[in-house]
């Protein structure tokens, strides 16, 4: 027979069992809907841990100073003693007078120096100051980030408008500052608005030199969109002294490197403070973990739409059992009349493609219409037409799995007994 | 000489009921002729439905020879016997055996579009056998919408547009009513006229008489009856 005449043949059948079809793809549709959500999900979640991770390099290594295990730090080791009050907080010279361990510009410049495979570093810190200024009605309390010249290159940081801070605004000690876009709307209206305008930190008045562009949620560092950026000497004079904990910022030329360089750093700061603790963490090992996290959600959902597709697929495996006993006699009329196994077995089993490929359809229906159901509970759904294609295609496929053995038993139906079947 | 349609030759056919071998058509030797007009007769019981499967392919034997149309019909596997049934043989039911959800033409059509024609050729080809069975009027109709008579006309159509060597029918007026089964009764003649091969499997002796010859068939064995 040919197969345009088979397909002529499952369209008869199944036009006039419309809502017999519709019941029996439910299943289908279930698993293609739940694919189709799954891998919008994914995808969501991907380009969330993405954008979450954007101002972070990914051979970017952050390395803090958690303070001291006993005893005073001391300084040890290659690189000497660092310069008194060089750094902030005075550098660990200092710190050791006060019993309160940190982190200074120098202790970056020995690491740039010593540890190969390092590019770049910066060092960087964020507190709290009251805000005044613009169309602010009240002092608003702020995150201050006094960071370098290269903290926004290295941040990824890209200027609405303006430019970032320069090296002359850190080594004059300059008052000026770069805002984030959720502060510039807050205090400004708009970043156009907040450009050269004024704002008092700590009651002291800043030019604003750039606004960021808006960055959104970032899973690490400082919040670009909601911070005030300002030199990062100009913070340490102006608003925290030696009351500081810097975070020093390296960036691995190899992103392969990153787990020695980490060695490396430790090593070299153990030597330098024996009694210091310190914290090292890279940007690609946060990435990784949510990334792996975002996958094992994604694993879960994969799981629990083969479950479903598994259910529907014995639904759909069922209903054409029944269908083939409903219909023995007819099988057993075109066998008589000459209709081979391999005819039957097609029709069947093109029936229950087609059946899925109505469940599948609606499936996807179903997928885009609950999407902003979805995204209202705040999960990000990206959908793809990949996405779409490919819960097609396991519907269709599911359903043609599921409808082979009663398509077989069919086909193998021996005429005399299916022609005297009640 | 006329040509010989159907030969069976020392054919036997049984069943196992439980370990038990039932014997049901012993022996049968029987031949038929192309052109010709057969009944074969016999009470519920004797063997004739099995004869007519056997006859009709769609049954094997478990011992002896059967060829139709020269073909060693015992000794093809399933896939043959299937293209067999298709270009061979015409097959008339009592109960007509339509498809419910198929309409007339669609019926009818259906052992030529088994056979890889395309429905518009296997539509054109039917068109005469439509016309001389005088259902044109009833192709868009389903099988349910048709009174037992046009139903079995529908079949006889079935039976016909595949062109095939022999018409094979059981019990063809065992559902109809007396008028109908005169009229397909009639129609079975005038088709013999036109030189089709009928074989008619029937237990009543009113129907058989119909035929140009009678065969009885009891207990499995057949018994050739006088003309008249």
């Amino acid at each position: 027979m040919k197969l345009t005449e088979i397909l002529r043949l499952v369209w008869l059948n199944l036009s006039q069992n419309k809502s017999k079809v519709v019941l029996t793809s439910i299943g289908i549709l279930a698993g293609s809907a739940t694919i189709m959500m799954v891998l919008a999900i994914g995808r969501g979640g991907q380009l969330e841990v993405a954008e979450q991770f954007k101002n972070l390099n990914a051979g970017a290594i952050d390395i803090v100073c958690d303070g001291e295990t006993e005893e005073e730090g001391v300084m040890a080791g290659m690189m000497g003693p660092p310069g008194a009050g060089g750094g902030p907080g005075g550098g660990p010279g200092n710190n050791a007078s006060q019993n309160t361990l940190t982190l200074s510009e120098e202790d970056m410049e020995d690491i740039l120096t010593f540890v190969p495979g390092l590019s770049d570093a910066t060092i960087s810190f964020s507190t709290k100051a009251d805000v005044d200024g613009g169309y602010l009605e009240e002092t608003t309390n702020y995150t201050i980030a006094g960071v370098m010249d290269n903290y926004g290159e290295l941040s990824n940081l890209e200027l609405a408008i303006g430019d970032f801070l320069t090296e002359e605004n850190v080594e004059g000690k300059e008052k000026v500052c770069v805002l984030g876009y959720d502060v510039a709307k807050e205090i400004f209206g708009s970043a156009y608005d907040a450009y050269d305008g004024e704002v008092y930190i700590d009651n002291r008045r800043y030019t604003v030199s750039g606004i960021i562009e808006e960055m959104g949620t970032v899973a690490s560092g400082i919040s670009p969109d909601e911070a005030i950026f300002i030199p990062y000497d100009t913070g340490i004079k102006y608003l925290t002294g030696s009351e500081v904990n810097p975070t020093i910022t390296v960036i691995a030329e190899d992103v392969d490197t990153v787990k020695s360089i980490i060695r490396t750093i430790q090593d070299m700061l153990t030597e330098k403070y024996p009694k210091g603790k310190f914290t090292l963490s890279d940007a690609g090992s946060k990435m990784e973990a949510a990334s792996k996290s975002n996958e094992t959600l994604q694993l879960l959902l994969i799981a629990m739409a083969a479950i479903v597709f598994l259910v529907g697929g014995i639904g759909i495996m069922n209903v054409l059992f029944v269908s083939v006993k409903e219909r023995t006699n007819e099988i057993g009329i075109l066998k008589a009349i000459g209709c081979d196994r391999k005819d039957v077995l097609t029709e069947f089993l093109l029936e229950a493609a087609c059946i899925s490929l109505v469940g599948a359809l609606l499936g996807v229906a179903f997928g885009l219409a609950i999407t902003p159901v979805i995204e209202s509970f705040s999960v990000r759904v990206e959908l793809t037409v990949q996405g779409a294609v490919l819960s097609l295609a396991f519907g269709v496929i599911t359903g043609s799995i599921f409808g082979f053995y009663p398509a077989y038993k069919a086909s193998r139906m021996i005429p005399v007994e299916a022609l005297n079947h009640e | 000489m006329a040509e010989e349609l159907i030969r069976l030759v020392n054919m036997n056919k049984g069943y196992m009921l439980g370990e038990e071998r039932v014997p049901v058509l012993k022996n049968i030797c029987f031949t038929v002729e192309r052109g010709e007009y057969v009944a074969i007769l016999g009470p519920s019981g004797s063997g004739k439905t099995t004869l007519m499967n056997v006859i009709g392919c769609m049954d094997v034997l478990d011992s002896g020879e059967y060829y139709l149309d020269h073909q060693a019909i015992h000794s093809m596997p399933q896939e043959a016997l299937t293209e067999v049934r298709n270009r061979e043989i015409g097959f008339i039911f009592q109960n007509y055996q339509l498809i419910p959800t198929y309409n007339v033409l669609q019926n009818i059509i259906m052992p030529l579009i088994i056979r890889g024609m395309g429905h518009r050729e296997a539509e054109e080809k039917c068109m005469e056998t439509i016309r001389l069975l005088g259902i044109n009027h009833r192709l868009e109709h389903r099988p349910s919408e048709l009174s037992g008579g046009q139903k079995q006309r529908v079949s006889i159509a079935r039976a016909l547009v595949g062109e095939p060597a022999l018409l094979l029918a059981d019990e063809p007026t065992g559902a109809l009513d007396r008028s109908s089964g005169k009229d397909v009764l009639k129609l079975f003649g005038q088709l013999n006229e036109m030189g089709h091969t009928i074989v008619m499997i029937t237990h009543d002796l009113s129907v058989a008489k119909s035929a140009k010859r009678i065969v009885s068939i009891v207990d499995g064995e057949l018994s050739e009856q006088p003309p008249g």
